[in-house]
């Protein structure tokens, strides 16, 4: 089981500048310490150098100077190595992580015409739902898509998990699973992926 | 379920997902950031000077079912087939921007804030902001950084 550790205080940080984040692509600007740094996109724009295949942009972010006062990318969301921000339980794998009030889990495949009450119903039946969202398509005012249930314990949201996996809801099939995690994404490298095809 | 990790979608693309809103105003900058990686770390910064100078910034792995999901939606909005070349420039008012990474194609939008769907209409593009629009405010976007608090404070009820 994932371990409890958790950032109790919802309070603020303050900025750090620390700049160690292995993801960052731009120049290592060390900034002035701005009172409202941003986070910096870590995703080189333009195509990637390991990329077989160089990315097609699109947009005027691409255009726009960075060091313009309009912009004003640098460090936002940056300095972000763990210094930078409260971290929400990492103990090294992934693996579900329980948030300050409980447990989340989410529903996807929702049916557009589920209303609360269906989820509640299903959900329910595990634990009591201490907090329920569904996703709402404003443009046509059906649901599409998702809803996050949050619990208390972990066995009931395991067993919520466990349960409705794979079952219907108003005839289309869910999918259940955690939201969050205690580590990052196992992933596949693309590069190998085609050098195996 | 807990599938496979979401660099198993569409062929083990990669995914990534940042979203800014801001203004710049008598109380300072005033802004809300929130980005998506493909390892799944979402990382979050909002920083609001209207009730004090606090600034929060927090980060959590969500699944890969919910990157698989924050994809599934970008899809479906078929955001990635437009341009902002004739939207709205930011503003006085405010900023938004949106940068999707998906496969082998990586956007980059700006654009003022949008205060309704009026403004949408009587835009040189309609169509197209209408999509970024509805992608932002109805899809629920700008309610995405909530996933980042660890407090969790739950989409509604905010």
């Amino acid at each position: 089981m994932a371990a409890a550790a958790m950032n109790t205080d919802v309070e603020a940080v303050d900025f750090d500048s620390d700049d160690d984040d292995l993801m960052d692509e731009e120049g290592a600007i060390e900034p002035s310490p701005a009172p409202a740094p941003r986070l910096r996109s870590t995703i080189a724009g333009g195509g990637g150098g390991d990329d077989d295949a160089p990315r097609k942009t699109k947009g005027r972010g691409f255009r726009e100077d960075p060091n313009s006062s309009s912009a004003h990318r640098d460090s936002r969301l940056a300095g972000a190595g763990r210094s930078g921000f409260d971290a929400l339980a990492s103990d090294g794998g992934p693996g579900p992580v329980r948030s300050i009030e409980g447990w989340i889990v989410l529903v996807t495949g929702v049916h557009e015409e589920a209303q609360e009450e269906d989820l509640h119903n299903i959900f329910g039946d595990y634990g009591q739902v201490k907090n329920l969202h569904l996703n709402l398509d404003r443009r046509t005012g059906f649901v599409k898509g998702y809803a996050l249930i949050e619990y208390e314990n972990f066995e009931q949201a395991k067993r919520a998990i466990r349960e409705s996996d794979g079952t219907e809801l108003l005839s289309q099939i869910i999918s259940v699973d955690w939201a969050f995690s205690s580590g990052p994404v196992k992933q596949r490298n693309t590069r190998k992926r085609k050098l195996q095809a | 379920g807990a599938g496979n990790g979401a660099g198993e979608e569409a062929g083990g693309a990669e995914f990534y997902l940042r979203y800014y809103v801001g203004h710049k105003g008598k109380f300072g900058h005033e802004f809300l950031e929130f980005e998506f990686r493909p390892d799944g770390k979402l990382r979050y910064a909002n920083n609001s000077n209207y009730k004090n100078d606090t600034m929060i910034r927090k980060e959590v792995f969500v699944s890969p079912s919910v990157l698989r999901e924050a994809r599934r939606i970008i899809q479906d909005s078929e955001i990635m087939k437009e341009d902002d070349s004739n939207w709205p420039e930011p503003d006085r008012v405010g900023r938004q921007e949106l940068e999707i990474v998906m496969g082998n194609e990586h956007i980059s939008f700006t654009t003022s804030k949008i205060g309704s769907l009026v403004d949408v209409q009587t835009s040189k593009d309609p169509e197209g902001l209408r999509i970024f629009y509805y992608l932002v405010q109805s899809r629920g976007i700008d309610a995405w950084y909530k996933l980042g608090r660890p407090f969790m404070a739950f989409p509604m009820g905010d």
